[in-house]
């Protein structure tokens, strides 16, 4: 096994190792003042890392930071301070109660989104701001709790570079933690969910239990930031944890750009840093920073971390002599894509995992079965007692005049909404109350009428996305990137650079998925959907916005899969040529019922089919 | 309890008022506005000085400080608003509170962090029930809420004005082509939100007698929670929202005084609940 240098280690142990060094030097005036002011500014960075988190990578938005660096700091001033045990369980138990906390704000994030649960957080902080804190039996009332410096047996980090060191640390594992996550089917499901929930769990993504992990992690990671504060400051007290610093962190987030680890990092620290500094600038600071916010904000929305990424772009396209870029040829573009695409390498392990999916590559039972299905939206009924069977090894087709209910019964199989009467079936298996994610991992796969994609991850992100499922390990093995984990990555990341070059789209590796043009995301749509290894593919009109010629080549494809993978498809399509070269059967809706179903010559000449499409003859 | 009961609805005057401000750019944007509690501050030393040092009537400095107001509603709307028109609604969130941040460090700068007392119109001890006296700052609170939420209600089912912001709200490119210039809907929201908000600052102060910077800060808060509890976009709502807000503040604050935030966390245990239980709020329908 090939051994990397740990950069990221070294470098964290060296930056904490140079202050005390310096200090004890005496080197460049380095004195207790400016290490304490070195000190708040990484605090500060390490208090905006989890908020990143949270919003630029889950997209959940807390507006009561300041409550829980409070829980943390008020909890190391209970541990380290009134019962003199060792720092280190301060910062372990402040990570415990800060996780359980925004577990109980996050439990109302399942069913709100957005500025609605902003509001939410928002009334945390107030209420933790105004009660808790000021409770004096737990944590001092107004004349707060004191936090000591931490101690290791009798050393007493009395001088603050010695803290500086202790911050540097935490900062680090905290840095290498987000780091991790990011690379794992963690940060993935995370930004997933932050696109478009329904596209998780789609993947199998979990969405409330991802949800909440988040959570977790935030509050955890916050009051860890809250109880390094305390340290700091020496002292917790309420007024520290006020509703302005709380959006104050949501403002640094936002200039240091939304999913910038470096850039949110980098704006913490100016804002822990500068105020200290700028103190002679007598009031005027606190109105040349919020007008630098504002400006930012209108003229360079991504903020510190665009400008990071514009710099490093400039250098990578002076390296690399051409990047790929966009073009809208698609038929040229995707002419020799093939689609069929090597089967996850532990395909066998996949199919031992549910006895279903072993019956389901054994070929036994009709793979779906969807009976008398209904779905009413209020007093509106978008299916009215549909059935349909669908059958192994063959493409099905699903069509309909517009809103004839065809996507609600996707939805319905899939999982997106509950059916008001009626079954589905997979393989002979009841799934209708089933949530989405455990619907995909049974072998449900499908594609979105919009792209089903995350547009702003990569073309190779996106395909590991895809595989969410068949990554081997959990989450908490992720976040600390143990071997096992960094082997599974490797395992995706293979399957992914296989499929792009099965797709010939290698150039397109590191583009974000919003820089190819239609025809592309739809075909590397339908690459993330197969694999998935679904036993049952669905399709939402994939020619859409298709050329006729890219739609004919889509069909050799379809073909192709269906032959080469034995794969099952249900799709629902209204460019008929490709769904009269696709399908063994189809099944024709209309007005939410199933009008007729038979072969596509039968179903195309049936006069209720055509009257459906063209409406009645006007008597 | 009654009169605990009436100070409570004549405080909540103030919070739904406030929350009108609120609820209009929610309504019209999905912007959470965080700068109208600095506007409104702002607005008030506007009239202050208008009146305390320029020796100008009441009437016409106050009036100076809506104007004020308005027209840094409009400069927030043209400098920030407009060009974030497609951004997330998050990034205007934060310019929000960043127009909030700089309007306090100019508070701070031109008239410092000490109180002032803002002069009262009135004479008169205002109207008792019972025996609760109801001072003429809180009167002119009811009368001036009433006035604005009949007022917002007949402008957005009654207009065309009124509905085609509610239109822009649900559909921009929609709106555009009906031919309504989409810039004058989010200027005159702008403007008549920070107005609202202006007159809620001034009345809050005359109430309170004393103010300073960014003393609205808590009435903002409780205002956003009136605004949820009336369902975030319901004109009428954010009104009741407010008095439920004002006379749950005076029931807690009356009876267990010695509990410390213990109004706050109520607040928030409310809004949970009502959002959990009731998102479309109190009065909201459903969109």
């Amino acid at each position: 096994m090939k051994v990397r240098f740990p950069t990221l280690l070294v470098t964290v142990l060296v930056c904490a190792a140079l202050p005390p060094v310096l200090s004890r030097a005496g080197l460049w005036g380095f004195d207790q003042y400016h290490a304490l002011i070195l000190c708040f500014g990484v605090t500060y960075a390490l208090a905006a890392l989890p908020l990143n988190l949270l919003i630029g990578y889950a997209g959940q938005i807390s507006l009561g930071h300041a409550a829980f660096l409070g829980i943390g700091a008020y909890t190391s001033g209970i541990i380290a301070g009134r019962l003199g045990l060792p720092f280190t369980l301060g910062l372990v138990v402040a990570a415990a109660v800060g996780a359980l906390a925004a577990l109980v704000i996050g439990l109302p994030a399942l069913r709100l989104r957005g500025l609605y649960l902003a509001l939410v957080t928002l009334g945390f902080g107030l209420a933790m701001a105004s009660m808790v804190f000021r409770l004096r039996s737990v944590t001092g009332g107004y004349a707060g709790q004191a936090v000591p410096r931490p101690q290791a047996g009798t050393f007493v980090f009395l001088r603050n570079a010695d803290l500086l060191a202790i911050v540097i640390l935490v900062f680090g594992l905290v840095w290498a933690l987000d780091r991790n996550l990011l690379r794992t089917k963690v940060g993935r499901g995370f930004l997933a969910l932050r696109e478009d929930e329904e596209v998780a769990a789609a993947f199998g993504v979990d969405v409330p239990r991802y949800k909440l992990y988040a959570f977790a992690l935030y509050g955890g990671l916050s009051a860890v930031a809250g109880s390094v504060f305390g340290h700091v400051v020496g002292f917790a007290q309420q007024e520290s944890f006020t509703f302005d610093l709380s959006l104050l962190f949501v403002v640094i987030v936002l200039i240091g750009g939304l999913r910038s680890r470096p850039g949110v990092a980098t704006a913490a620290f100016f804002f822990g840093v500068t105020p200290r500094f700028f103190s002679f600038l007598q009031g005027w600071e606190l109105i040349i920073a919020p007008a630098i916010v504002m400006f930012t904000l209108v003229r360079h929305p991504g903020g510190l971390g665009q400008t990071f990424a514009e710099v490093r772009g400039l250098r990578g396209r002076k390296a690399k002599a051409k990047g790929a870029t966009r073009t809208d040829d698609d038929e040229s573009e995707t002419a020799h894509a093939s689609l069929v695409l090597p089967r996850p390498a532990s395909a066998q392990e996949l199919a031992n995992t549910t006895s279903l999916r072993a019956k389901a590559d054994g070929g036994a039972g009709v793979p779906l079965e969807v009976r008398d299905v209904s779905v009413r939206f209020g007093g509106l009924v978008a299916v009215d007692s549909a059935s349909l069977t669908v059958d192994g090894g063959r493409i099905t087709g699903l069509i309909g005049p517009n809103g004839a209910g065809k996507s609600t019964l996707f939805n319905a199989i899939s999982g997106f909404v509950r059916p008001t009467k009626g079954r589905v079936l997979l393989h002979g298996t009841d799934i209708t109350d089933l949530p989405p994610h455990r619907r995909a991992a049974l072998g449900i796969g499908r594609t979105f009428q919009q792209i089903g994609l995350v547009k702003d991850l990569t073309v190779t992100e996106n395909l590991l996305l895809a595989q969410h499922r068949l990554a081997g390990y959990g989450a908490v093995p992720a976040l600390a990137y143990l071997p096992g984990v960094g082997r599974g990555e490797r395992d995706l990341r293979q399957r992914a650079e296989e499929t792009l070059h099965a797709l010939q789209f290698e150039r397109f590796a590191e583009s974000e998925l919003r820089e190819l043009s239609h025809g592309q995301q739809r075909i590397v749509e339908l690459a993330a959907a197969l694999l998935t290894a679904p036993g049952v593919l669905l399709l939402d009109e994939p020619s859409a916005g298709m050329s006729p010629a890219a739609a004919e080549a889509l069909a050799e494809r379809l073909l192709q899969v269906r032959d080469e993978l034995g794969q099952t498809i249900l799709l629902i399509e209204h460019h008929l040529p490709l769904v009269l070269a696709t399908c063994t059967t189809v099944h024709v809706m209309d007005a939410g019922r199933m009008l007729t179903s038979g072969t596509p010559s039968e179903v195309v000449t049936d006069p209720s089919v055509v009257s459906a499409y063209l409406g009645e003859r006007v008597a | 309890m009654t009169d605990v009961v009436v100070t409570g609805i004549a405080a909540g005057a103030v919070y739904g008022l406030f929350a009108l401000g609120l609820v209009l750019v929610y309504k019209a944007t999905k912007i959470l506005n965080f700068a109208q509690a600095e506007i409104g501050s702002f607005a008030t030393f506007v009239a202050w000085g208008l009146i305390t040092s320029w020796k100008f009537p009441w009437l016409l400095g106050a009036l100076g400080g809506l104007l004020v107001a308005g027209a840094l509603g409009l400069a927030f709307e043209r400098a920030v608003v407009r060009p974030l028109i497609d951004a997330p609604r998050l990034t205007l969130v934060v310019a929000t509170i960043g127009m909030g941040l700089l309007l306090a460090g100019l508070e701070f700068k031109i008239w410092g962090a000490s109180p002032r007392i803002m002069p009262s119109p009135f004479h008169g001890d205002g109207l008792t029930l019972g025996n609760v006296t109801l001072p003429p700052a809180r009167l002119l609170a009811l009368g001036l809420t009433a006035v604005a939420a009949g007022a917002s209600a007949w402008f957005f089912r009654r207009t065309t004005f009124g509905l085609a912001i509610l239109a822009a709200a649900q559909d921009v490119v929609g709106v555009r082509l009906t031919g309504i210039r989409l810039r004058h809907l989010s200027a005159f929201t702008w403007l008549t939100s920070s107005v609202v908000g202006a007159a809620a600052g001034i009345v809050i102060a005359l109430s309170l007698g004393a103010f300073a910077p960014t003393f609205l800060n808590g009435i903002m808060l409780l205002g956003f929670a009136a605004a949820v509890l009336g369902g975030m976009t319901s004109l009428p709502g954010a009104l009741v929202g407010g008095i439920v807000v004002g006379i749950t503040q005076a029931v807690v604050s009356h009876y267990w005084i010695s509990v410390a935030g213990l109004v706050e966390t109520v607040m928030f245990g409310a809004i949970v609940a009502v959002l959990l239980l009731r998102p479309r709020g109190l009065l909201g329908r459903l969109a």
